[in-house]
């Protein structure tokens, strides 16, 4: 026996639990656990002999790997098929369904735009002399957006419920993917040369010469291994044979 | 100069609270070693290192991208040892010192991360039949033992990173000739740019984006100039 959709679905509990969705990450579910977590206060009223509500529950632990910020949207669309009396295969489609789409999304939209973005400005802001309020600035508007996302998603997915696919093609939604790389590009290239002088403001002479050779020679190296070779490796490397350096040249 | 064990276990305190957001719980970005550092900086009375090694290690941070299983170092830990290590050291040895330490324990890090993960794995598969069975305890105490899990790797790493620091101190330090200091300097500056630099191209491509990424760059390098 299915429950009727609740009037007020408690969503703002299904959100809290949705920001430790990555809590339980493993190999063999990736955020399974937590999707499952994140989806009970959602479907706990589902039936009166609780089988239903088990079947659902483990259900929603089964496997699924998507941007943290938009699994919401999962949650609420999966939890609002079960509500609506979508058969199990069904809503497993839905899961795994999603996956591709969610994670693609979410790595353009913020892993690639507007964490960057953000960031930029923030380094920009330290360069300029801003200190402390530039961090705290950064905090403030990245959460902002960051909040708003998850709110988003998991709304939209309990609207929207078998439906979900119309939800991604919310014209804010694309508007938002389209301008977040080249908004993400203007701020990263001013960023890097205010950058590198705040950081070289103390080399002087001969030093600044080799400094410049350093990130030169590594920006092609790193460029043409990239496949290979880290900037932590590369880093680590470098300072392996600049102690070494220092030991010998004294 | 000594850093007390009161400051050293707040490093601690924050070093977990920063290692439980890259991943676990709330993923709020204080992660960030932008973020990460700074405060530390704060803590430790010295906001201007913590807010150049937060510039440095993030620079460091853009040469990756948290795609899905990817492996990946953990910076936010490491930027906070690194800020341990450059404040105590003084002077002008700090950048350098603070890379060194800085960039181990991210290494570690990022290792711990994976153990973390194999560890979740292997309790989630010892629970399989039991969540077959779609018990909401069982999944809670999974969960919850997950990020349990991971705030003690958060501070494990941390004190690794802090004891590392302490040690850099110790041997380094007064050792290494001005010279030295100069080379170590120049390599953690170099690294992080090229880093940085790198990361940026591969994130930007070279669609239409890369017009609009030399156009902040021009934009950029004017106002360095001009200030």
């Amino acid at each position: 026996m299915r429950a009727a959709a609740p009037a007020r679905p408690p969503l703002a509990r299904s959100l809290l639990r949705l920001f430790a969705v990555q809590g339980s990450w493993n190999y063999e579910r990736m955020q399974g656990i937590g999707m499952g977590v994140a989806e009970q206060p959602l479907i706990r009223d589902l039936s009166g002999n609780g089988t239903t509500y088990r079947a659902a529950v483990a259900r929603a632990a089964h496997f699924f790997n998507a941007h943290p910020y938009l699994c919401g949207l999962a949650v609420g669309a999966t939890a609002r098929a079960e509500h609506d009396g979508v058969p199990p295969e069904q809503v497993e489609r839905l899961r795994t369904a999603l996956c591709g789409p969610l994670g693609a999304l979410g790595d353009r939209l913020v892993w690639a735009g507007w964490l960057p973005f953000t960031s930029g400005l923030a380094l920009i802001g330290v360069a300029l002399g801003l200190g402390l309020r530039a961090v705290i600035g950064f905090l403030i508007v990245y959460n902002i957006g960051h909040v708003a996302l998850r709110w988003w998603a998991l709304h939209a997915g309990w609207t929207y419920g078998g439906r979900v696919a119309t939800a991604l093609r919310e014209p804010v939604l694309q508007r938002a993917t389209t301008l977040s790389a080249p908004a993400m590009a203007l701020v990263m290239g001013a960023a890097l040369p205010l950058v590198a002088r705040y950081l070289t403001g103390g080399f002087l002479g001969w030093t600044r010469a080799a400094l410049a050779a350093v990130a030169a020679g590594g920006f092609a190296l790193l460029w043409w291994q990239r496949a290979r070779l880290s900037g932590l490796r590369f880093g680590l490397v470098l300072l392996a044979l600049a102690t070494l350096g220092g030991w010998l040249w004294r | 100069m000594s850093i007390s064990l009161e400051i050293q276990l707040i490093l601690l305190a924050w070093g977990t609270l920063v290692g439980l957001d890259l991943v676990s719980v709330p993923q709020m970005m204080i992660a960030r070693p932008i973020v990460a550092g700074p405060i530390a900086g704060a803590i430790l009375g010295d906001v201007a290192t913590g807010l150049q090694l937060g510039v440095l290690f993030e620079l460091f941070q853009y040469d990756i991208l948290p795609v899905g299983a990817v492996r990946y170092p953990e910076y936010g830990p490491a930027t906070i040892a690194a800020v341990s290590a450059a404040h105590a050291a003084t002077g002008t040895l700090g950048l350098g010192l603070g890379a060194v330490v800085g960039l181990i324990t991210a290494l570690a890090g990022g290792g711990s991360l994976r153990a973390v993960r194999r560890l979740n794995t292997r309790a989630v598969h010892r629970a399989a039949a039991a969540l077959e069975t779609g018990d909401p305890r069982v999944l809670e105490r999974l969960h919850v033992a997950g990020i349990l899990r991971d705030a003690v790797r958060a501070a494990l790493v941390t004190a690794v990173g802090l004891a590392l620091a302490q040690l850099a101190r110790g041997s380094l330090a007064g050792t290494v000739s001005l010279r030295g200091v100069v080379l170590l300097n120049v390599a953690a500056v170099g690294a992080a740019l090229a880093g940085g630099m790198s990361g940026t191209f591969r994130l930007v491509g070279r669609g239409p984006g890369l017009r609009w990424f030399a156009a902040g760059l021009v934009g950029g390098a004017a106002v360095a100039w001009l200030r």
